[in-house]
């Protein structure tokens, strides 16, 4: 079956009509082409397609697309400002080297979000905590949580 | 891809209606391993009757006793302040559930109604001595938590049935608890894991509760270490009779994550270490986050 569902999506307020057994990651890159949420394991091992729904990371792969009805969610590519800068946490990744191949960063942003937003000042055990549920197969965490903690310092910084 | 209706009824009423009209319908909560399964074409459900949207079914109530309603998400859980002051071994055992993204959404319900031998919320709510509350169109009924599991991914519910309501009967005083569990990473299932309950006036145990996970057919009461432990002065011989008695109660499988000779072992450890720890009062929740 089929039916439009309603839900803001980074910061905009869409109509989309979407399919009862599609997931919301299904949504998101086949529907509307938003195709920085990746898919990984598919079953909320890896955490590849982590987005922020009313601000928690869930794993889209395993979010039926109609529960986003009504609901505020947040991509990667929802993080960049108006003209394309990236946004805090996107600039500590680049500028630590967080990144390798990359498949795991939008998820890995996402996550590091969630966390900054409510603890704005969180230790190092936080951020593993945080970051528990999602896998970086280039190994890359240390400078990941780098990033993490460079990005908690920055806005710490700003006035 | 598996092709199913999806329906979001927002009332019990609604969701048994639904249930008995739509032929190979299945319920889902927080779908984290239903899904799963229907990704890999393990079920084949003609649709799917969503309990997110009926309210009754969210939030912790504190009455006479403490209700806790099944929809109630790991992450709210561990973040209740009632749950944490009242059951810290809750909330261990809520931190030790998945990662983040998984605690957001999965259930305590749920976690139940899997009927996994594995439910990391299962042994804690055994040694509390949970109950459920299970409702159909036709009747409600209550029953021990211990008498919910029947086999892996069997319980006691009744096609049509949902559970609603975990019931906890205020703690009692000088009652410690704690939740033990082993898993090969930080956010994997448990290779074994232990909940235990004790209730102390000096060094003597006047009551104990001990519960196993990921060591039997079903999450399991070891009421054989429970009567050693009865009313027994805390000594390291007792701790070792605990310990074997705990590995000889279980009756565990070998699967990818460990042998049923390690989990009889890990099992035996574990009781022993927690009730180091309860001695020791090596206890508390940890931080909140």
């Amino acid at each position: 079956m089929k039916k439009t569902i309603t839900f803001t999506l980074n910061g905009t307020q869409i109509d989309v009509t979407a399919d009862s057994h599609q997931s919301l990651l299904d949504l998101l890159r086949v529907s509307l082409r938003l195709t920085g949420t990746k898919e990984g394991c598919g079953e909320g091992e890896c955490g590849a397609c982590t987005v922020l729904v009313d601000g928690l990371a869930i794993n889209a792969c395993l979010y039926p697309a109609y529960e986003a009805a009504g609901k505020n969610v947040i991509t990667i590519e929802g993080l960049t400002g108006k003209n394309n800068e990236l946004s805090d946490i996107q600039q500590a990744f680049v500028d630590s080297g967080a990144i390798q191949c990359g498949f795991c960063t939008p998820g890995m942003i996402l996550s590091a979000k969630a966390l900054l937003d409510t603890h704005p000042d969180p230790s190092e055990e936080d951020i593993r905590e945080a970051l528990s549920g999602n896998l970086c197969r280039c190994t890359g965490y240390v400078q990941i949580i780098e990033a993490v903690k460079k990005a908690a310092n920055r806005s710490k910084d700003k006035p | 891809m598996s092709r199913y209706d999806y329906y979001q009824p927002e009332s019990l009423e609604e969701a048994f209606r639904l249930k008995k009209t739509i032929p190979d319908s299945v319920y889902i909560s927080g779908g984290t391993e239903l899904m799963v399964r229907i990704n890999k074409k393990e079920l084949h459900p003609r649709a799917l009757i969503s309990l997110r949207s009926i309210p009754d079914l969210c939030g912790v109530e504190n009455g006479k006793k403490i209700r806790i309603g099944a929809m109630t998400s790991i992450s709210d859980i561990k973040k209740n302040s009632l749950l944490y002051e009242k059951y810290p071994v809750l909330f261990q055992a809520a931190k030790e559930l998945g990662g983040v993204q998984i605690r957001n959404v999965a259930t305590i319900g749920g976690n139940l109604c899997n009927g996994s031998p594995a439910a990391d919320l299962a042994p804690p709510l055994l040694a509390l001595e949970a109950k459920v509350r299970l409702q159909s169109d036709q009747k409600s009924r209550e029953l021990p938590l211990e008498n919910f599991f029947l086999g892996p991914g069997e319980t006691s519910l009744s096609p049509g049935e949902i559970l609603t309501d975990i019931l906890l009967e205020p703690p009692e005083k000088n009652t410690k608890t704690i939740f033990l569990k082993k898993g090969r990473t930080r956010m994997d299932l448990a290779v074994a894991s232990v909940a235990v309950l004790i209730r102390t006036e000096g060094d003597r145990c006047l009551s104990a509760r001990v519960a196993v996970g990921s060591a039997a057919p079903t999450p399991l009461r070891l009421f054989e270490v429970e009567a050693l432990l009865e009313g027994a002065t805390y000594s390291r011989e007792l701790l070792t009779e605990a310990q074997q008695q705990a590995s000889h109660s279980v009756s565990p499988i070998t699967d990818v994550r460990s042998t049923a000779d390690f989990r009889c072992h890990l099992v035996g450890v574990l009781v022993k270490r927690a009730l180091e720890k309860l001695m020791d009062n090596e206890i508390g929740g940890g931080t909140r986050t």
